[in-house]
């Protein structure tokens, strides 16, 4: 099942996997694609795109369309620093308000790239009726709240929501038809970072008129352009925009994005040679993978974070000691040997490698594997009540194998019963959690929006982070994220999040387990065949072999 | 005859409405969380459940909806999906004729496999050839669907390069293994049906009547024994034609067709109200034709049987 | 049980019919028919392996541990694909548990879903077809159309709802059996009512039919002593088939989270479980859906015996 990529919740939600699913490439004629050799045209899956408007588009199919139509105001490095793209320059000197200066750039339609079609484009993305998927994102700016409000007694209360009081940004300006600027609530300086994102492409201010027409074949000032329509369920296809300015022309003149319900059907297909890209080698296959696809067998850094959550209203698990304990009494390493045949890695700290401030073992003996030492903690701590716990997860997501794996685990290494819950579906497990009915432990997972520990830090785990779903809540953990969001440098910054890193090690709320990889094979028709740290195939550095 | 037909045709009428509004009510039901479940694993920010919940009337009781349902299919608006915001209308003229591809080969490959083997068994009922049907009709009872869609793409499609592995690029031969993998799990039930029926009738009287006179065991067989024995098989035959063209989610998947199942999959899936609905509506008014052709059919069979 | 019902029927069917010796011939005719039954039952050899092995079936269901002394939640992943040996004669599966036990116990779940799933549509549809088959007009209308709806309702909607009602005291879907055994059972049943409608309507044209109402012979007594028995074959025949269909169908509900749950055991969740790693070892699926062909042959081989034995023209 793949994960929700570009987004925050790392999927494995069906929502994403099924609402991506749909069929191979359209009936035009099968031309290039697939064959691949002539036309220098390759061919790669997706899921179905939920939506192809950028600031609507934070799972994987989408934004993975979106990155080839599209070129971002910062791009990343190979250390994951931003480096400058479509913008010519951003710079502030408070770290609130911030000035971006734009290259110059034209639509695929050949108008000119002007600051205005940002404003546009953010406003109609944060301004909350129209439901945008990456509405969020734009909650820094200055004017949000006004454009977003909340209902005053609550989900259940009777009053509605009111209307918002502003259409557009207050924190946004248009100076001139080359510079934008951003005014932020508070001050943050790794602001730079969090603009790589999708919903911080531009659209064309005809594109607003109507969202829907536009959706259908966007247009974008990216090194590719769409070749007809959006073919629902079955293809996208683009080819090389000819006169694209802002980075390096594709080695490609043409991309087929197939549209696929199943991973493992795209891995067939790329078996047989019929696709050239899959972004995403199934787990069920990666024991046969490596030997099946010989050189043409990848593996990159991800950012994916797999945890398990304690719910922070059960008292079973208000001691500490038994938090760590059960943490120490999970091997890691065996589950990933055996269920996920190292496609993935153990976790050692509460955020990813790729950002930087990682420190190798941050977590301590907490996240190693040590069954004499859990069992003594346990001692210590007086036992689990019951004597039995259960770990929650989604159904739709694929997690049973290691879920059950683990369960066996603590029971062999615990002495206690286990027993993995399944749901259908996560938002389910939300539900129940939400409402203080799930009695146990549960699974969540996390994929960064922007490289920065603050971005594991702040949602995951600030008192009102925004995928806190477990209740973690710590004021000298809240204080020291904000001061590093409000931090001079980087360093500084970093200091100051190692060190709220340090309080997550003292009382693990979590149980950190794993780090993803990307995993993605390709066909004898393609090499140079990347992926960037959003699990996102890297479009313009492909070449036909 | 033609008013009988008439009458059948008005049932249909309740029974759409009927259906609509059960299901209407089973998603409700269901109990979930559209909004989030759109969302997958992300945090929905309170003012976008807000307006996805007056867009798509959520928060309304059920017959308000329904309501706001019907007077739209009224004026021909099926309404638009939740995921995407799609014209549902337009969903269904892009799935339905992908899954009428897939369901028409699989049902011609059950109709003929499956009725002559079930005839040849039943002819002879006990001998090597009955137990050589029943053996693998039972492996595909034993063997899910998935399974055997798995096999017959890795070995027909990858390795040996029989098949086009998936998609619907290549014409006729794209829907050929998909539609014999979904025609086999009815295979079994129409054989068996066709067997059982086979030998109930060789041994009825007539058979005894038609032997007397001299006719041909090839005529006996062929023209009276079969007619008389195809009311149950017909019978099956046309309820699984109608769960055909419901479009079959594994088949769909592994071979990636874009077709009814896996959108009605997809709208179970995130609780799609207004799309489930849509497409049940025209499964139902395909439910309906088929039980009139097949009840008209029993009329053709046996003579015996009228209609008023 | 045989005695019981002639008894009862006799004396009533010789009243309604006095001048009639061809039809009060029949009840006794059919008394040494059941009789008969029995008798020819016990001699044929594929009844008696039939039985044979739905009776060692049904002691692993009620007796799982007397067949298996390893425990089914013994799982290490250390034994993880392991191939079948000396001390697990089955092998173990991707996460190290004993694949022996596991088919052992899971046969209870699956035989109670599968035979008790089986016979609740079975009787569900008998009823409906026969009452919608014999009366015909708007009685055949309701329940045609009432079967034409329930099957429009896509059934992972309708089992998912149903499922959602079988909750414990935290709300959470208990995960055994009895949700999905209801889910099954009132989803199940359409096809064969359509079946037994309309073979019905074809028996109750036949001559013996009409000969026995125009001597008068009650509605009921038409029904069941005439009709009924005339038109069982292929209802039979599909319910014996829907065993199997139900196991694996049980098994996708697992799959998606609303059907059973660890740590109940079921076939289908093992077979559902072992998929994913086909590529790299065949005996973790191979064992159970084994077992599950050996069942439904079982009982397929049973129902031939049964209806053979109880048919009238076979003699």
């Amino acid at each position: 099942m793949r994960g929700a990529k570009s987004a925050k919740w790392v999927a494995g939600a069906i929502v994403v996997a099924l609402a991506a699913t749909a069929c191979g490439s359209g009936s035009d004629e099968g031309k290039s694609g697939g064959e691949g050799g002539s036309g220098g045209a390759f061919s790669m899956n997706i899921a179905e795109p939920k939506r192809l408007v950028p600031q609507a588009a934070t799972e994987s199919g989408g934004s993975q369309v979106l990155s080839g139509l599209f070129t971002p105001l910062v791009e990343f490095d190979a250390q994951n620093q931003p480096v400058l793209a479509a913008a010519e320059s951003i710079e502030s000197t408070d770290n609130k308000v911030w000035t971006i200066k734009l290259k110059d750039a034209t639509w695929h339609d050949g108008t000119p790239v002007t600051a205005k079609d940002y404003v546009g484009a953010w406003n109609w993305g944060a301004y909350g009726p129209n439901a945008a998927d990456g509405n969020y994102f734009f909650g820094t700016i200055q004017g949000y709240d006004e454009m977003n409000p909340v209902d005053p007694d609550g989900d259940e209360g009777p009053k509605k929501a009111p209307e918002p009081s502003a259409k557009e940004l207050s924190g946004l300006k248009a100076v001139d038809d080359k510079t934008i600027e951003v005014t932020l609530k508070a001050p943050f300086a790794g602001y730079k970072s969090v603009l790589g994102y999708t919903v911080f492409y531009p659209m064309p201010q005809s594109a607003l008129t109507d969202i829907k027409a536009y959706e259908e074949a966007p247009i974008g000032q990216g090194p590719f352009q769409m070749d007809g329509k959006w073919e629902h369920d079955k293809a996208v296809k683009v080819k090389a925009y000819a006169d694209y300015k802002l980075g390096e022309k594709p080695k490609v003149d043409a991309v087929e994005f197939r549209i696929y319900q199943d991973q493992n059907t795209a891995y067939n297909d790329l078996l047989a040679n019929n696709l050239d890209v899959v972004d995403q080698i199934p787990t069920e296959v990666m024991g046969t993978a490596p030997s099946e696809l010989g050189d043409r067998f990848k593996s990159s850094e991800a950012s994916t974070f797999q945890f398990v959550a304690f719910p922070t209203y059960d008292k079973k698990f208000s001691d500490p000691r038994v938090r760590k304990a059960i943490s120490m009494a999970i091997d890691r390493d065996e589950i990933i040997k055996v269920v996920f045949q190292n496609s993935q890695s153990s976790a050692d700290a509460f955020v990813s490698p790729v950002v930087g401030g990682y420190r190798e073992g941050a977590c301590g003996d907490a996240c190693k594997f040590n069954p004499t030492e859990a069992k003594k903690l346990l001692a210590e701590a007086g036992g689990i009540e019951g004597n039995k716990i259960n770990i929650g997860h989604n159904a739709d997501g694929g997690h049973e194998q290691w879920i059950n794996a683990t369960c066996d685990q603590l029971k062999k290494n615990l002495g206690i019963d286990c027993v993995g819950q399944a749901v259908p579906k996560f938002a389910e497990l939300l539900k129940q959690v939400e409402e203080k009915k799930f009695s146990g432990m549960f699974r969540l997972g996390w994929i960064m929006d922007y490289p920065s520990m603050e971005n594991y830090l702040g949602p995951l785990f600030s008192t009102d982070g925004s995928s806190n779903y477990y209740g973690y809540s710590n004021k000298d953990f809240d204080r020291l994220v904000q001061e590093g969001r409000e931090a001079k440098t980087e360093a500084e910054a970093i200091t100051k999040w190692q060190a709220a890193e340090d309080i997550l090690v003292k009382d693990m709320p979590v149980i950190p387990l794993r780090f993803g990889k990307n995993v993605f094979g390709h066909s004898t028709n393609v090499k140079n065949v990347e992926m960037n740290l959003f699990n996102q195939v890297e479009l313009t550095k492909v070449e036909k072999a | 005859m033609g008013r009988y037909v008439l009458r059948r045709l008005l049932q249909m009428v309740p029974v759409i409405i009927g259906t609509t509004f059960l299901v209407f009510a089973l998603v409700t039901e269901m109990g979930g969380d559209p909004v989030q479940n759109l969302y997958g694993e992300r945090p929905v920010p309170e003012s976008i459940r807000v307006a996805l919940t007056a867009q798509y009337h959520l928060d309304d009781p059920l017959p308000v909806r329904y309501g706001y349902y019907v007077s739209g299919l009224l004026q021909g608006d099926f309404g638009t999906s939740l995921s995407g915001s799609r014209p549902i209308s337009e969903m269904i003229a892009d799935a339905w004729p992908e899954t009428l591809k897939v369901a028409g080969i699989a049902f011609v490959f059950e109709m003929v496999v499956g009725v002559a083997a079930g005839v040849l068994a039943g002819m002879r009922r006990g001998k090597f050839l009955d137990n050589l049907v029943l053996l693998s009709t039972l492996t595909v009872i034993a063997v899910p669907i998935f399974v055997l869609g798995q096999t017959a793409q890795i070995f027909l499609g990858v390795k040996a390069g029989i098949f086009p592995v998936s998609g619907t690029n290549e014409g006729f031969m794209s829907y050929l293994l998909p539609g014999l993998v979904l025609g086999s799990v009815s295979l079994a039930y129409i054989a068996r049906l066709a067997r059982a029926s086979v030998a109930e009738n060789l041994r009825m009287d007539y058979v005894r009547t038609a032997k007397a006179k001299g006719l041909s065991p090839t005529r006996i067989t062929g023209v009276h024994v079969l007619r008389n024995s195809l009311i149950p098989v017909v019978t099956f035959l046309g309820a699984d034609l109608g769960t055909l063209m419901g479009g079959a989610i594994v088949t769909e998947r592994i071979f990636n067709i874009p077709g009814v199942g896996y959108n009605l999959f997809k709208a179970i899936q995130i609780e799609d109200g207004p799309a489930l609905v849509g497409f049940v509506t025209l499964l139902v008014l395909v439910y309906v034709v088929m039980a009139l052709v097949v009840d008209l059919l029993y009329a053709v069979l046996d003579p015996r049987i009228r209609y008023a | 049980m045989p005695d019981v019902t002639n008894t009862a029927v006799t004396p009533e069917a010789a009243a309604a019919t006095p001048a009639a010796p061809q039809l009060s011939k029949k009840p006794e005719k059919s008394r040494s028919l059941l009789q008969d039954a029995v008798r020819d039952l016990v001699r044929r050899p594929l009844f008696l392996i039939a039985s044979g092995i739905i009776f060692v079936l049904l002691l692993m269901a009620a007796f799982p541990t007397f067949f298996a002394s390893a425990d089914p939640q013994l799982c290490e992943l250390s034994r993880s694909l392991q191939k079948p040996s000396a001390d697990a004669w089955f092998g173990y599966d991707a996460r190290g548990c004993d694949v022996y036990a596991r088919t052992i116990h899971g046969a209870r779940t699956s035989i109670t879903v599968g035979v008790l799933a089986t016979v609740g549509s079975a009787l569900i549809a008998l009823l409906l077809g026969l009452v919608a088959g014999f009366y015909g007009r708007w009685v055949d209308a309701l329940i045609s159309r009432g079967i034409d709806i329930v099957m429009g309702i896509p059934f992972l909607v309708g089992a998912i709802v149903i499922l959602n009602t079988f909750r414990d005291d935290d709300g959470f879907r208990t995960g055994g059996i009895w949700g999905v055994l209801t889910a099954l059972t009132v989803l199940g049943w359409m096809s064969m009512a359509r079946i037994m409608r309309s073979t019905v309507i074809q028996t109750k044209q036949a001559d013996y039919v009409t000969a026995a109402r125009s001597l008068g012979a009650s509605t009921g007594r038409l029904m069941f002593r005439h009709v009924l028995p005339n038109a069982l074959t292929p209802l039979i025949v599909l319910a014996t088939i829907s065993l199997g269909v139900i196991i694996s169908v049980e098994a996708t509900l697992s799959f998606l989270g609303v059907g059973i749950q660890e740590p109940t055991i079921s076939w289908g969740v093992m077979i559902n479980q072992s998929l994913g790693r086909i590529r790299e070892a065949l005996h973790p699926l191979l064992f159970p859906a084994g077992f599950v062909s050996v069942t439904v042959l079982a009982f397929i081989m049973l129902g031939d015996a049964v209806r053979d034995a109880l048919d009238p023209k076979l003699r």
